[in-house]
């Protein structure tokens, strides 16, 4: 086993942790379930591949135009879906999954269409992948642990109880939204310079569902088993590349059983170092 | 003219098959609320089954039509009862339920990937699909076909709703569930009801949706514009999904006519989009309160 391909394969773990934090955040934290955060890595991927590429924009601020730019999207997605009490944001979650990768797909002009966008400056090695993913994961337990984190899970437990307490459970959804799109985008985006092209394939419905079985594996309101979920489904990924056709099937179960035996996921609401002291989160 | 006629008969139809995957939906949803995402495993396992029975075992089409019929039901219960059931007892959060519903979405869709490969696969000529003329203007038959007995299996569901005890009760539980436990409903042969119920009527529209494309593993992915059209017409309301469902078959049928087919996934898209902007309880729906 090279240093090259190890590199490879902490970077895949990286860019997914960084997305899985998105995910885990709005679906973990704040109990809005989606299936298509892949959208967002996909507008964050071509966001970096065309402002890098047309508009010849230095990496730093095209990464950001990515986050953004995924943001922004979520917020337009999120104000007429997360108002309501219900399934529309899942269902609407699926319907823009779809709808991103038409678009894509169609836009030719812009996207260069079902072929992907080729050469992208591979500017996203071990070192700027580890110090964003560790900055933004700093980031991402200092938000949990805020004001912000306790109304979002205020906002899963009981939507009802928090209004009364005067959360504005809205938009505490939507801020919740619009953070994980940002997460998603920047991994995208950061997925894009490391593969060096991007093809709309790469942000399909299973990716969708890797996140959210990522997630779900991990445990509902655990940043660190997000990570640790992570990292497993990476190493998971690489060791069975063969046995592909049974990946999703594999993530099917792990959904179901999860939800069935231990809906709690790996870790619970505990993260790691709870754990490692020995006492309850 | 007449191929606007066309086009609204060819919408009428797509959303018959829309109208009896929505009702379905909007059963379950009305009882657990929660979105079945499963629901699109049922047609898929119907629509094999009505393949399996007609090219290996001979059968003709109304036997194999009932055999596909009973065994979505029964996968839908089993469904339930395996997958929903435990977590339903716990009474935890609609969202652990969301979840499971789209992990056996998932391992429906991989069973049928994995045990009969994922290749298109066209329904024997059993519905004949030969164009007639109607008024001057040639249909299609089947489109014909798809709607009778569309409409007659909506009568049929409406029928049993309104004149049985067991209707009587699937009414009561859809405003509370508790009450209606209360009152004496046993609450699980109930959700075993609906899912059959539900599953059935999927699976028709599995066999119709394979004779009008093809049968494929993820065929079932069409279930998410029958969401659409229920939320469309009021999450939750019977005659709203049926409503929203022939709306959204017959604009995405326009669309695809007049301006172009590529387009015509966004246009559902948006219709979702504009719908929860202007009138987010839907057409026909209930007032969106929360009961405290």
């Amino acid at each position: 086993m090279s240093w090259e391909y190890l590199q490879g394969v902490l970077v895949l773990f990286l860019v997914n942790s960084i997305a899985a934090m998105g995910v885990s955040l709005l679906t973990g934290f704040t109990g809005v379930f989606t299936l298509g955060h892949a959208a967002y890595m996909s507008i964050g991927a071509y966001a970096l591949a065309i402002g890098m590429g047309r508009y010849e924009l230095p990496w730093p601020i095209a990464l950001l135009l990515a986050g953004v730019l995924a943001s922004l999207v979520a917020y337009l997605v999120g104000v007429p879906t997360l108002r309501l009490v219900g399934d529309y944001f899942a269902i609407a979650s699926i319907g823009l999954g779809e709808t991103v990768r038409l678009l894509v797909e169609n836009w030719q002009s812009l996207t260069r269409g079902a072929r992907g966008y080729p050469g992208i400056e591979p500017f996203a090695d071990l070192w700027v992948v580890g110090g964003i993913a560790l900055a933004m994961g700093l980031a991402m337990f200092n938000l949990t642990r805020s004001r912000f984190g306790r109304a979002f899970k205020a906002c899963r437990d009981d939507p009802l109880a928090a209004s009364t307490m005067g959360v504005d459970t809205t938009s505490m959804r939507i801020v919740s939204l619009v953070v994980s799109a940002f997460y998603c985008g920047v991994a995208g985006a950061l997925f894009a310079s490391f593969m060096t092209y991007v093809q709309p394939a790469m942000f399909d419905l299973s990716k969708s569902t890797e996140l959210t079985a990522v997630v779900v594996f991990g445990g509902l309101g655990s940043m660190s088993g997000t990570i640790l979920a992570a990292a497993v489904i990476t190493l998971v990924v690489e060791a069975f590349r063969g046995l592909a056709q049974y990946r999703m099937l594999i993530y099917g179960l792990v959904l179901v059983t999860t939800m069935v035996l231990r809906p709690e996921g790996i870790m619970g609401e505990k993260e790691i170092w709870h754990l490692l002291r020995g006492r309850r989160g | 003219m007449s191929s606007l006629l066309q086009q609204l008969l060819n919408g009428l139809s797509l959303g018959s098959a829309y109208a009896l995957i929505a009702v379905g939906y909007s059963l379950v949803y009305s009882i657990l609320l929660f979105s079945n995402f499963a629901h699109g495993g049922f047609l898929v396992i119907g629509g094999y089954i009505c393949y399996y029975s007609l090219t290996k075992m001979g059968l003709g089409l109304l036997p194999a039509a009932l055999l596909s019929l009973a065994g979505a039901g029964m996968s839908a219960v089993l469904t339930e009862r395996i997958a929903y059931r435990p977590i339903r007892r716990r009474g935890a959060l609609t969202l652990y339920l969301l979840i499971a519903s789209m992990g056996m979405s998932i391992v429906i869709e991989n069973f049928w990937v994995i045990a009969v490969g994922g290749r298109f696969r066209a329904i024997p000529p059993v519905i004949p699909t030969s164009p007639i003329s109607v008024f001057g203007t040639t249909v299609s038959s089947f489109d014909l076909i798809v709607l009778a007995v569309a409409l007659s299996l909506l009568l049929g569901l409406e029928l049993f709703l309104r004149r049985t005890r067991w209707g009587l009760a699937i009414r009561a539980s859809s405003y509370d569930v508790r009450t209606a436990a209360l009152m004496g409903v046993d609450t699980d042969r109930l959700v075993a009801i609906v899912f059959f119920v539900a599953g059935a009527l999927a699976s028709v529209s599995g066999i119709f949706l394979a004779v009008r494309y093809t049968l494929y593993p993820q065929l079932g992915f069409i279930t998410i514009k029958a969401f659409v059209a229920a939320v469309v017409g009021g999450l939750g309301s019977l005659p709203g999904a049926v409503l929203g469902s022939y709306l959204l078959g017959v604009l995405e049928m326009l669309v695809a006519g007049f301006i172009s087919s590529q387009v015509r996934d966004i246009v559902v898209f948006l219709l979702l989009v504009v719908t929860l902007l202007v009138r987010p309880q839907g057409l026909l729906g209930r007032r969106l309160e929360e009961k405290v």
